[in-house]
């Protein structure tokens, strides 16, 4: 024994093993396991029961007892003498046991004897129970290891918690029956008067007796619990100043076992009328937040009952009016959910499935979903602690707000609901919180945030024709809002919801027009675009945005005032200094969406031309100035692709480009050419940028979207411009640049067709050149391989080179392809079409090859009198692409009919091999 | 407490013990922390590993003893015998592995069998893989419990810190504590799909946050 005693002490966090070496220790613990796996059963047991009886120390005890359980459950004690001598050792063990002794030594014999109950009781030795439960007076040695046997074998086998085996499922309904017939009156009777006895002299141990009997009320007679000697005694526990609060509570829930204890409807509501009999008004908020669990369990059967009875069963009445007795209660700890002793999440279970029951709420359920209005309200409200780190959005404001979101879900989905049983209610409490917030300069950031939150989620509730309409309170509510100045407002999270509740609300301006100019204020002024918060600004820039593609014409009056005062906003986005890493925030809100606004509102149509010439040049003029100058610099200096200079470049094209979303082909080349003239002349000094630096990779991104912009709104006239732009961009191009490249001739040559067909002839033998080399690659292969950033590049650029091909085939353009300067391309390109068609791992890319093949097919073999545009394509696609593709491919194992992919390529098939 | 071959130290010190299924990322997770290097592979612990976690605090530095223990193997080892004089506690399953959950209760029993009434903290795991099994939604055992939870992703250092400054403030009873200094950490394996978990941590939230998709955007194809 004293070599396992030390070994046993070195594996351990003993002191003894914070002086040894890994290696000692890891000898140490093979030398136990060598004792454990290794000596005869029988030997085993003899060294541990000699270990329990004589070493000092904790852990040596608690090895032996492990090992015991081991060697128990894993069937290698199996000896009827070897297990006889263990049981008596263990329950005099257990009999003699000192409650001072450690509690996980405790639990480990508790857990033994547990397991001994379940593999003998009743049918080898029947008396357990009988042995180990206290004689009266109960002692707190043997109540404690008692109470601790019980619980072990509730953790173990009996309670439904844990994932059960079926034997496991089997042991426990044995054991449960045999109990029940054999002593459980005996235990309750021990409970209680443990209960009594020891709720002084040693609360500890009372609180452990009622935790057992609390885990065992869902399966014995309840009314060994639910009596008139044992439910007093438990509320007085429950209640009483000098209980100490482990007893206290472990007294409450013992009081919600029996409350939760399953059994029909009406007994249930006979077993609730005696609780409520035993303790009026333990529901009241007087009974303190300890009643909590009990108020809770309570409150959800009694709901239960009624649902399950119905208003018109007298029962079910009760029912409703036992809930009542308790809602005080309810409210008490829904109102402290912060406090530990408070299950939030299962009060806010039940408020939303008492708020569920309701239909036309009463005056004093009104009175009640108002009290739960006043909940969600408090468990919705920011800590002050955070004002600060909230308003600068540090790491400490970040992780508040993920917590708060998180806490806010089930709150919001209990506040909706109660919107829609009372929506007249819920506009009464809103309008309530915002005259407050506005009555007050003293209100805080805390107050008005959740009064903007609640009523921002208020109109995700109500309809878009009740916004529109300003239906009930909102035609009062939400010109209040428009008007608002809070003596917080500068505070982030404030100016933030506020501006989204405004834009939630921007229907009801549709129809209110008079309210026009408050909203314009509201963007215009500290509240939105000037506010000093940049992620402030910069969401009323996009949130501006919106309104005006919202509002458009009813703004046409008030342009110049808007220009007048996004001026200086305007200039700052071009002038910051974007390389400050204060500046960058995320890359969807940069503030460019105010130029995007302002175009929306420079090409309404109720402008006049001239007003829009006058302003469009204010716009553009000096952007194109700087491009100018900024070139010119650069031209001397150099430009580097992170340096302010290219940065600021970048900038300026995001700025046109926004300013050019307001615009369409019909206005600018249509109704008002000027306007198109003028795109025109500012396309020509960005695409001196691209003619200078072609090399800069940011800069030329945006240019390309730029491009895009240009060739959507200046149609056809922008064609003579685009061969300049197209040379630039063919140069140092990587796969990601390539598709860049792509993306913009396709969408040329969706948009004009055969008219760009010598655009087409120019630019094809560049592309041609590169195609070959990049589609023979295996870019869609399974392994590991294929899900690289580097393969994912080449797969979308494949993709985007077969659509290429397929655009020319379906836009009248393969006609380039025939051309002395591109044909010879075709010598490559056909057997990769071919290739594709019949066996590429994606199947929606063997689609487009073979909507490839049927095109050129139409356009190139359509009278079989006429002779073949491309001599030799017919017999190809006889001998090569019907036989490989149409069948062949058709038989092959990667074809799956179930597949939809699959099926969809047979149709063209068909067509194809029709022609 | 003592401690194999690791120095104690002049400040406070707590055994936190980490347990949950094999595979989880237990040891992961404690690696974050720039002690021992990352390990790719999948390399079960044997019996136990302790790591010193040092924090520092607004009120000075603590240090948290991490039992990792092994959370695979049935019979070997001292097993919960680990647990013994543990102050605090992290219990861990996989997200992308419904067992692993499923196992979360009795990982809990036999914890709370040896260190009664201690902080444990329950953590999701692996929250930056996309094909998640375990919603936020489905985890709802620590409410019954009264533990922490908090979703956690050790491969990109998402929420890595949660764990231990809720059980710093426990410990410490003071919950406003707070970590003054960033931990070095190692730098993320996968980028955590920030979006995907915010819809995920706030599904109602996050839509309205979102700028709305921009219609006249789509000019291409």
């Amino acid at each position: 024994m004293d070599d396992l005693e030390k070994a046993i002490l070195l594996a351990s966090d003993s002191p003894a093993a914070a002086a040894a070496s890994p290696a000692v220790r890891a000898e140490a613990l093979a030398f136990c396991a060598r004792a454990r796996d290794e000596s005869p059963p029988s030997s085993l047991l003899h060294l541990c029961l000699s270990g329990l009886a004589s070493s000092p120390h904790a852990h040596v005890h608690f090895w032996c007892l492990q090992s015991l359980h081991d060697a128990l459950l894993r069937r290698r004690l199996v000896l009827p003498d070897d297990i006889a001598l263990l049981r008596s050792s263990l329950l005099s063990l257990a009999l003699s046991s000192n409650a001072a002794s450690p509690p996980f030594l405790r639990n480990k014999l508790a857990q033994l004897i547990a397991l001994l109950i379940r593999l003998e009781y009743p049918h080898v030795y029947p008396s357990y129970f009988l042995d180990l439960v206290p004689p009266s007076p109960p002692q707190p040695g043997p109540t404690d290891m008692f109470a601790r046997v019980l619980i072990s074998l509730d953790d173990d086998l009996l309670s439904q918690e844990y994932p059960r085996n079926a034997e496991e499922a089997s042991d426990a309904g044995r054991v449960k029956d045999a109990m029940r017939a054999q002593c459980v009156p005996q235990i309750a009777r021990h409970w209680q008067e443990a209960a009594l006895s020891l709720r002084a002299a040693d609360p500890a141990v009372a609180a452990v007796a009622l935790d057992a009997a609390r885990r065992c009320i869902s399966w014995i007679d309840v009314s060994l619990v639910a009596n008139d000697l044992f439910v007093p005694l438990l509320f007085d526990i429950a209640l009483s100043p000098g209980s100490v609060a482990p007893l206290a509570a472990a007294a409450v829930w013992c009081l919600s076992a029996v409350a939760a204890k399953r059994m029909d409807a009406r007994a249930k509501v006979a077993l609730l009328r005696s609780l409520l009999a035993a303790q009026q008004g333990f529901g009241s908020p007087d009974s303190g937040l300890k009643m909590a669990p009990l108020v809770t369990a309570y409150a959800v059967e009694a709901l239960e009952c009624y649902r399950k009875l119905g208003f018109s069963d007298p029962d079910g009445a009760a029912a409703m009016e036992m809930l009542e007795e308790v809602l005080p209660g309810v409210f008490a700890a829904a109102e402290s959910c912060d406090d530990d002793d408070v299950d939030s999440g299962s009060v806010l279970e039940f408020l939303s499935g008492y708020v569920s029951t309701m239909k036309a709420p009463s005056e004093k359920q009104l009175g009640h979903l108002g009290r739960i209005l006043e909940v969600v309200r408090v468990q919705m409200s920011y800590d002050p602690v955070y004002r600060g780190h909230l308003d600068v959005l540090d790491k400490i404001g970040k992780e508040e707000e993920d917590l708060m979101s998180e806490q806010r879900k089930d709150l919001v989905a209990l506040f909706r609901s109660i919107c829609r049983v009372a929506p007249s209610a819920t506009q009464l409490f809103i309008r309530g919180l915002l005259m407050t917030a506005l009555s007050s300069a003293e209100v805080s950031v805390e107050d008005v945030e959740i009064t903007l939150t609640l009523f921002y989620r208020l109109g995700e509730i109500v309809g878009e024709e009740e916004i529109r309409n300003g239906t009930g309170l909102l035609r009062e509510i939400v010109p209040l809002l428009l008007s608002a100045r809070f003596s917080c407002h500068t505070h982030r999270l404030v100016a933030l919801v506020y501006l989204e509740t405004i834009t939630r609300y921007i229907k009801f301006i549709q129809e209110n027009v008079q309210y026009v100019p408050h909203l314009l204020w509201v963007f215009l002024d500290e509240r939105g675009i000037h506010h000093q918060n940049a992620h402030v600004s910069r969401r009323a820039g996009y949130l501006f945005m919106r309104a005006v593609k919202l509002l458009k014409a009813k703004l046409a009056p008030y342009l110049d005032t808007i220009l007048q005062h996004l001026q200086d906003v305007l200039g700052q986005f071009t002038a910051m200094d974007w390389t400050n890493k204060d500046v960058k925030l995320s890359s969807s809100e940069d503030g460019s969406q105010i130029f995007e606004a302002v175009g929306l509102l420079i090409s309404i149509e109720e402008v006049s031309p001239d007003k829009q010439v006058q302003c469009l040049t204010a716009l553009l003029n000096p952007l194109c100035q700087q491009i100018e100058s900024l070139v010119m610099d650069a031209k001397t200096q150099g430009l580097e692709e992170s340096s302010p200079r290219a940065i600021s470049l970048q900038q300026i094209v995001v700025a046109l480009n926004m300013i050019s979303k307001g615009f369409n082909e019909r206005l600018v080349m249509g109704s008002r050419p000027t306007l198109g003239v003028m795109f025109k002349k500012t396309l020509d000094v960005v695409l001196q940028v691209l003619i200078s630096f072609p090399n800069v990779k940011p800069l030329r991104s945006k240019i390309i979207s730029f491009l895009h912009r240009m060739v959507e709104i200046l149609g056809i006239s922008v064609l003579p411009c685009i061969p300049i732009a197209l040379r630039q961009l063919v140069v140092d191009n990587e796969a990601k640049d390539m598709v860049e490249f792509l993306v913009l001739i396709n969408q040329i040559i969706c948009k004009f067709k055969s008219s760009a067909s010598a655009i087409l002839e120019d630019v094809f033998p560049a592309i041609a050149s590169h195609l070959s080399v990049i589609l023979s690659q295996d870019a869609f292969s399974n392994g590991p391989a294929g899900s690289t950033e580097e393969m994912r590049e080449l797969q979308e650029l494949q993709r985007t080179l077969y659509t290429f091909l397929y655009d020319i085939a379906t836009h009248d353009l393969s006609t380039v392809l025939l051309t002395p300067s591109c044909r010879h391309y075709l010598e490559t390109i056909m057997p990769l079409l071919l290739f594709t068609s019949c066996s590429h791992k994606d199947i929606p890319l063997r689609k487009v090859c073979v909507q490839i093949f049927v095109n050129l097919i139409k356009d190139w073999c359509s009278s079989s009198k006429v002779e073949d545009k491309l001599p030799g394509f017919r017999m190809f696609m006889i001998e090569k692409f019907a036989t490989g593709c149409c069948l062949h491919s058709v038989l092959d194992k990667s074809f799956n009919l179930r597949d939809a992919n699959s099926v969809r390529l047979n149709q063209p098939y068909n067509i194809a091999t029709l022609d | 407490m003592a401690l194999p071959n690791q120095g104690t130290v002049d400040y406070p010190s707590f055994k936190l013990v980490i347990v949950g299924d094999g595979g989880t990322g237990k040891t992961t997770f404690v690696k974050r922390h720039l002690t021992g290097e990352f390990e790719k592979k999948y390399e079960p612990t044997i019996g136990v590993e302790v790591h010193p976690l040092d924090f520092t605090t607004n009120c000075g530095k603590i240090r948290f003893y991490c039992w990792d223990t092994a959370g695979q193997e049935k019979f070997g080892g001292l097993r919960d015998g680990y647990y013994i004089h543990g102050q605090c506690a992290i219990i861990m399953f996989d997200v992308t592995s419904r067992l692993t959950y499923k196992n979360v209760p009795t990982w809990h029993r036999d914890l709370c069998r040896v260190c009664e009434n201690i902080p444990i903290v329950l953590c999701g795991n692996k929250v930056d893989v996309k094909n998640r099994q375990v919603k936020a939604k489905q985890v709802t055992f620590h409410r019954k419990k009264n533990l922490q939870y908090y979703e956690i992703s050790a491969k990109s250092n998402y929420n890595f810190e949660k764990p231990f400054l809720y059980l710093a403030r426990k410990l410490a009873g003071d919950p406003n504590l707070h970590f003054v200094e960033a931990v070095a950490l190692k730098p993320p394996e996968v980028p955590i799909d920030l979006a995907m978990q915010q819809q995920h941590e706030a599904e109602l939230a996050a839509a309205a946050a979102q700028p709305l998709p921009d219609d006249d955007d789509d000019l291409i194809e």
